[in-house]
């Protein structure tokens, strides 16, 4: 285990430092063909080793000091108490990443990591510099004087790099000091050289490494494929999903998109915050994207194999409602970016509590087929409408006094409220679901449509087809 | 039998003039060969309004550059190069390790001319600012190998006074003594610097390698390039974050963050630039307003172009052409505006210049 980091904080400040005194030149006089010239000013550091010192005199006497020249050397780093803030106190931001192309070094406009980052709270410095400026006569120093002086007032803002989530990257440069010059007047015997003085606070933040993990929490739901026990979910267990294939998934729960299920399509809306399931038509709602949808999840890539290629192994969409979760696989619809293809896994569909309808009616005004008028024994249908009326019977079987086509002579009334499901049991038409005296929920299907319908307060819906607000689907990558 | 003196009312005697052949004598004999460089005066600096830079346009050592700062800063040196004998005390040097690199410690030598020759030869006494060049310290040994001649060794005058182990028995002086300290690649030895040539076959002028300066420019450049690598822009580089639609076509904003707008589309999709928006525009298209100061980016959401982000982020490395700060534009501004009487002016002008009065163009 290592406790070593390194990031060379004080040495980017130190950098941009160099970077903001750089470029700047001073006017040399007219020379013999009457010319005047700019002659750029360097700046290196100031407190280098003497042996590099030494290889950049070419390790001879003869070499030449150039001047006008300025150097930057740090005076002192301490501890800045006045800066304070939370110690303990670590800051979270969540990231996504654009996707990374490797091949052309350049990022997509898909989607890469959702990372989380952490950043520990930095501690507070005060860096002072000093900046010497050797100048060989007065005019250079006052040309580079009024240069440097208009840049601070008091101060400049510099960043140590442009890393968005490095916030300790921001700092100022502030003027303290300025000497004009290092020698004393009068001069006296010596002739030394003469450097001006700048000095400059830059309060400057330390940081430890930041925690990066691969999250997605801002705009999904992830949810563990393992329970409070550390074993498998059984509920995602019945799905079909193998448990080394459990092993590496997630789910993903977009928080502000809705799919509307219909047929074996599933179709994008964007916006409506809705968490449950709803039946019937999608209100009025913008459609969304698939292909911008999914990219927020994940890298685009085919699906290995497989008729219909997905992106990036999305093979399973959940739909969810309070009483069960259907479990489709999905592709991109070819013409259609706001719908997908699902494929609902019969398993994961609600089973059938009562036998299938061949048909839905309304008796008040519906068209007699032959097997409404020569039914065979067990033909059911669900009704939307009343049959018969009790007020209007009479008791007497040898007298018809309801509808001809639901009725036989001889035989009872049919009475039937909106909702009920009749059965023709071989002689008559019979009552065989008794929508006022059912409370369960129930679940059925119409053999013309192959529509699947559930019973619940006391009204037929779509049991799975209709909108999945957020939090009822799901993506399975 | 008149009293014995060797001093005669003022008189240069014969005793003087054997002592000074004698100690010429002992300057050919014993003396180091030494190359002088003579100032002939501040450069002629014509066209400036201001008296106290006066134009010097008769060459004269007399002459001085800036009445102001006393100082003499472009000299002018004779083209050719007087030789000498001189003498001065060996000493040991030690590297000083400044700011600004290694300094001789001890670089200051006094060395001792014979007067009348020197007189005889170079027409006066050697003064301050005169460049002196030691042949025997001449370096053919560096490090750098592939420098194309030896590194020849120079001084810069900076006292003079008669040498007080030059006076004779008949108390005139025959020896100038001159401090001499190690030259420095400064503006004030231009002339020389950049007129001698390494040999008559190279005519690199030996600036280029006596002197550190470009080591230094490119030790600075090499900084500066990391800086930028660092730090490109102000603010903050948002362009790897990826930022989601929250509609069926394209985001219509982009990451909140201090100085961080470059006029890019979020994501790096496409966006058209211009001063006009598209005739034909689609839902969630973008477009960079380039008439706009900063640069605008703005994206059609299918009824109107609503604002995305300003482009503010800017190089600030002093001086570069992408720097928009706002201190570049005033201090590298290269416009012009034509005045009333159609002449073409420079928009940057020195405050205290602005309402002179200026001739018309001819």
């Amino acid at each position: 285990m290592s406790s070593y980091f390194y990031s060379g904080q004080v040495r980017r400040f130190l950098q941009q430092f160099i970077r903001l005194f750089s470029n700047f030149e001073v006017e040399l006089g007219k020379n013999r063909e009457g010319i005047r010239t700019l002659l750029r000013v360097p700046i290196y550091y100031g407190d280098g080793s003497k042996q590099v010192a030494s290889i950049l005199t070419r390790n001879s006497e003869n070499n030449l000091p150039t001047v006008p020249a300025m150097s930057v050397y740090i005076a002192s780093l301490k501890y800045d108490r006045s800066r304070i803030q939370e110690p303990q106190h670590v800051s979270k931001m969540q990231i996504r990443e654009r996707a990374y192309d490797p091949e052309t070094g350049m990022y997509t406009e898909y989607q890469g990591d959702l990372l989380t980052i952490e950043r520990l709270m930095p501690v507070p410095y005060i860096m002072t510099l000093k900046l010497d400026i050797w100048t060989s006569n007065t005019d250079q120093k006052l040309q580079l004087f009024e240069q440097i002086g208009p840049l601070f007032n008091p101060s400049l803002e510099i960043q140590s790099t442009d890393s968005y989530v490095d916030w300790t990257s921001l700092s100022i440069v502030e003027l303290t000091d300025y000497i004009f010059t290092s020698r004393t007047v009068p001069i006296g015997t010596e002739d030394p050289i003469d450097v001006a003085t700048y000095t400059f606070d830059i309060p400057i933040w330390l940081s430890a490494p930041a925690k990066v993990k691969k999250m997605g929490v801002i705009q999904s739901i992830i949810a563990s494929v393992y329970d409070s026990q550390g074993t498998i979910d059984h509920e995602q267990d019945t799905f079909d999903i193998s448990a080394s294939i459990l092993a590496t998934k997630r789910i993903y729960t977009p928080i502000d998109l809705n799919v509307f299920y219909l047929g074996n399509t599933l179709k994008l809306y964007v916006g409506n915050n809705q968490v449950t399931f709803e039946d019937g038509e999608p209100p009025a709602m913008q459609q969304g994207n698939w292909r911008v949808a999914i990219q927020s999840f994940g890298e685009l890539a085919s699906v290995p194999s497989g008729v219909n290629l997905l992106v990036n192994g999305i093979s399973r969409v959940y739909l969810k409602n309070e009483d069960f979760t259907v479990v489709g696989t999905v592709s991109y619809h070819p013409t259609d970016d706001s719908l997908l293809l699902f494929n609902a896994l019969f398993d994961t569909l609600p089973v059938n509590t009562l036998q299938p309808v061949n048909g839905i009616i309304d008796p008040l005004n519906t068209t007699v087929t032959n097997l409404m008028a020569s039914p065979l024994t067990g033909t059911r249908f669900l009704i939307l409408n009343p049959i018969g009326d009790l007020l209007n019977d009479d008791g007497n079987p040898a007298t018809i006094d309801g509808p001809l086509l639901w009725n036989r002579t001889g035989q009872p009334e049919l009475i039937a409220n909106a909702n009920d499901i009749i059965e023709y049991d071989g002689t008559k038409w019979v009552v065989a679901f008794d929508s006022a005296a059912t409370t369960t929920v129930q679940y059925i299907t119409n053999l013309t449509t192959n529509i699947q319908y559930k019973w619940k307060n006391q009204e037929w819906t779509k049991s799975v087809e209709g909108r999945y607000g957020v939090g009822a689907w799901s993506f399975v990558p | 039998m008149p009293r014995l003196s060797l001093w005669k009312d003022g008189k240069h005697t014969n005793d003087y003039k054997f002592f000074d052949r004698r100690i010429s004598e002992m300057f050919t004999i014993s003396g180091t060969g030494i190359l002088i460089h003579k100032y002939l005066g501040p450069l002629s600096q014509t066209g400036t309004d201001n008296v106290t830079l006066p134009e010097n346009t008769t060459q004269s050592e007399l002459n001085i550059q800036d009445l102001l700062f006393l100082e003499n800063r472009d000299r002018k040196y004779e083209e050719n190069v007087y030789k000498m004998r001189g003498i001065y005390q060996v000493t040991d040097n030690a590297f000083d390790l400044t700011q600004f690199g290694l300094f001789l410690q001890t670089g200051t030598l006094f060395v001792v001319f014979h007067i009348n020759d020197m007189i005889q030869t170079l027409g006066r006494k050697i003064m301050n600012g005169d460049v002196l060049e030691l042949q025997h310290l001449i370096d053919y040994e560096t490090l750098d190998s592939s420098l194309p001649a030896a590194l020849k060794r120079f001084f810069v005058v900076t006292d003079c006074t008669r040498a007080a182990e030059g006076y004779s028995p008949t108390w005139w002086p025959h020896l100038w003594r001159c401090k001499i300290n190690p030259l420095v690649d400064s503006q004030e030895y231009k002339d020389i610097l950049t007129k001698i040539t390494v040999s008559e076959d190279d005519i690199t002028p030996i600036k280029e390698i006596l002197s550190n300066y470009a080591r230094y420019i490119d030790i600075n450049d090499a900084i500066v390039e990391q800086a930028e690598t660092d730090w490109p822009e102000s603010g903050y580089d948002t362009s790897g974050i990826f930022v989601r639609s929250k509609d069926s076509t394209t985001p219509n904003y982009t990451i909140n963050a201090y100085l961080a707008g470059e006029g890019l589309a979020p994501n790096g999709l496409p966006a058209t630039s211009g001063t006009s928006f598209p005739a034909n525009p689609v839902e969630g298209e973008y477009c960079l307003r380039l008439d706009y100061l900063p640069n605008r980016l703005f994206r059609y959401d299918g009824k109107r172009w609503t604002k995305i982000e300003d482009s503010v982020r800017t190089n600030i490395t002093n001086g570069a052409s992408t720097n928009l700060t706002q201190r570049n534009s005033f201090i590298n501004n290269t416009r012009t505006y034509t005045n009333v009487r159609g002449n073409v002016e420079k928009e940057k002008q020195n405050l205290n210049d602005v309402l002179k009065i200026k001739p018309d163009v001819q």
